[in-house]
């Protein structure tokens, strides 16, 4: 699905560079959902950046999905983006001005797909995330945990081949944090490859493998462990069962 | 047209519309004097550039006054006119009783049946005397009939005495004779019922007022003007009007010392002279109308800067979903167009209320509607190149900018 090999980045002013990623190399299999750890500054954000095509890189190689696109151009880029890949961002990033059903529809748009399929893909994914009854509401009307599915129901409608979510429970409560992971958890199991970036070690837990990045480069890995012995940790420490009615 | 995105533009826009109803409303209110500058400058420019049916630009008039007390008038206006045509590089000139498209000049009342009561049918004539080389002397081209023999060269009198034969334009004669394609030898009369022989017909001719609606009838009349003071009219030979003007200032300049050589003036000074209101009221609507447009265009380039800065993290994350750069640019410039067009709207009916009133107040003609599909796209244009750099910037804003938390 995605596999990094020897990815350096490094950014420069006129004084200093930084090397944000090092020698960084990473497999990421079909269906596999990889939580991507560390601290501050280590890196996290540019590692998404350059698995999510946002950004491009200095040296190494990156293949999405078999093919090379490590040279693609900007439009190319933009194409990839919209049609394999899914951004789930900390601060949500909606668009104020638009309704829930509107923002859901903006990466449907610039795939220029006709009305109707447009139309059943944003409802469709309204339903998966429970916002079906609040389509036409503004992001304003809506609380953080619900702003977050709108969030991932844009992200879900393009039907990607991967989903990439920087600190998806960021800035919702634990109660919301723990439907989001519910959430996430599930578009996994529907065969959705994700990778979420995370500081917070219990819902890195939740993910099949923990990448830990420490100044650019990955100091750790954390074996796949069965869901069911992830589940069971997740029961230990009392998550709270999933909802998918609208809130 | 999902490519263009409409409907979700519109919306948004709709839900932010303070600002973008300030800048079309300034669009309405730029379109609405936009266009009817334009059309009455164009009008003026019209007016400026008009033919005038005389050989302007090789023109030049002088002006004679006599003051001594045994100042002999006939002798001097002889003695001048003789001087005149001696000039090398002078073609024709003659004693005129005034200048056309001075703004001064004398006007009568003619008639094509004596004794007519009816003054509707009393046609308007701008009159001037004028000696035999005066049809040469102005330029004019006769269509009909000869110019005026030495022999019927009436002298001066002190009362209006016209004479009993005239040269006539073509417009005038239409209106004194409508049914009668060929005026030529026809006989029309002055307010005192004396009858005047048409015997020649000019093409075509200005007379003093640059604004009377009458400026094209003209009556030439056979006959010196009175004095003491004399205007003359010359005409140089094409390219050396400045060398007649230097000569005729040095031969005249002391010919006489009974009387006073008042200036020496091409036609080009008259025609500015009287056009002067027209080229200050073009000039003042071109500036005006610049400047507006500018402070127009400046509304628009402010407000797509505006949403542009506050909507970085909107871009980036819509670059992040896979809108290309061109779909930036054609968002922002879209978004704009629609504010435009929405002012457009409302300037059109703008322009038509404000062109409507115009030709009410002031009798100018009706607002040609060529003109108001003109502003609407000058308006757009304009429009579309004052957000073009702003959408541009903000298609160059990285998609990256949405992962950013600060």
């Amino acid at each position: 699905m995605l596999e990094m090999n020897g990815i350096s980045k490094i950014y420069r002013t006129d004084l200093i560079e930084t090397h944000a990623l090092r020698n960084f190399s990473l497999k990421v299999g079909d269906g596999e959902f990889v939580a991507v750890t560390g601290p501050s500054g280590s890196g996290k954000t540019t590692f998404m950046n350059v698995a999510g095509l946002l950004e491009s890189f200095d040296t190494g190689s990156y293949k999405l999905d078999g093919a090379d696109v490590s040279r693609l151009s900007d439009e190319q880029r933009s194409r990839l983006r919209n049609e394999k890949i899914g951004f789930i961002f900390q601060s949500f990033n909606l668009i104020p001005d638009l309704d829930i059903y509107d923002n859901v529809d903006v990466p449907l748009r610039y795939r220029r797909l006709a009305a109707k399929d447009r139309d059943q893909r944003i409802k469709s994914a309204l339903e998966v995330v429970g916002l079906s009854s609040r389509m036409h509401h503004m992001p304003s009307q809506l609380s953080g945990g619900q702003q977050q599915r709108a969030a991932i129901a844009r992200a879900l409608a393009g039907d990607p081949r991967f989903l990439l979510a920087d600190e998806p429970t960021g800035n919702v409560d634990s109660l919301m944090a723990r439907q989001v992971m519910d959430l996430l958890e599930q578009i996994n199991e529907m065969g959705t490859t994700i990778i979420m970036v995370t500081h917070d070690p219990e819902l890195a837990r939740r993910a099949h493998r923990n990448v830990h990045i420490v100044d650019g480069q990955i100091s750790d890995f954390r074996p796949y462990e069965p869901r069911a012995e992830i589940e069971a940790a997740a029961v230990a420490h009392g998550p709270a069962p999933m909802t998918m009615t609208p809130a | 047209m999902t490519a263009w995105n409409l409907r979700p533009i519109a919306s948004a826009l709709w839900r932010n519309r303070t600002g973008a109803l300030l800048v079309a409303f300034q669009i309405a209110i730029g379109l609405a004097v936009l266009v009817n500058a334009v059309y009455i400058v164009k009008q003026r420019v019209e007016k400026i550039s008009r033919p005038t049916g005389m050989d302007t630009a090789n023109m030049i008039f002088v002006a004679s006054a006599g003051f001594a007390r045994d100042f002999d008038y006939d002798a001097s206006w002889r003695e001048d006119i003789a001087t005149l045509r001696a000039i090398p590089g002078v073609q024709a000139a003659s004693v005129i009783s005034n200048i056309p498209l001075s703004g001064g000049g004398s006007s009568s009342g003619f008639q094509a049946r004596p004794g007519e009561t009816n003054p509707e049918k009393t046609v308007p004539g701008n009159t001037y005397l004028i000696d035999e080389q005066g049809v040469d002397a102005l330029g004019i081209t006769l269509s009909a009939g000869r110019a005026f023999e030495p022999q019927e060269i009436l002298p001066p009198t002190p009362t209006f005495d016209a004479a009993s034969q005239a040269i006539v334009t073509k417009a005038f004669a239409k209106s004194l004779f409508p049914d009668d394609p060929n005026p030529l030898g026809k006989t029309f009369f002055d307010g005192l019922s004396r009858p005047i022989t048409i015997v020649g017909v000019i093409e075509h001719m200005h007379g003093a007022w640059v604004s009377w609606d009458k400026l094209d009838h003209v009556v030439l009349f056979p006959r010196i003007k009175t004095g003491p003071s004399a205007i003359y009219v010359v005409r140089a030979e094409p390219g050396r009007q400045d060398a007649v003007m230097r000569e005729i200032e040095a031969k005249l300049g002391d010919s006489n010392p009974g009387r006073l050589m008042r200036w020496v003036r091409p036609m080009s000074y008259f025609i500015e002279q009287s056009y002067l209101d027209d080229r200050n009221m073009a000039i003042f609507l071109v500036s005006v109308t610049g400047v507006l447009l500018a402070v127009t265009a400046l509304g628009i380039f402010g407000l797509a800067t505006f949403n542009v800065s506050t909507r970085i993290r909107q871009i980036g994350t819509r670059r992040a979903v896979g809108a290309r750069r061109m779909d930036i640019v054609r968002h922002f410039l879209v978004e704009n167009w629609m504010v435009t067009t929405a002012g457009v709207v409302v300037g059109c009916a703008g322009a038509l209320a404000v062109g409507y009133w115009l030709s009410v107040k002031y009798q100018l003609p009706r607002l040609d509607l060529y003109y108001l599909v003109g502003g609407v796209l000058a308006i757009w244009l304009i429009g579309l190149l004052a957000a073009w750099q702003p959408a541009r910037r903000a298609s160059a804003i990285s998609p990256a900018v949405a992962t950013r938390t600060v």
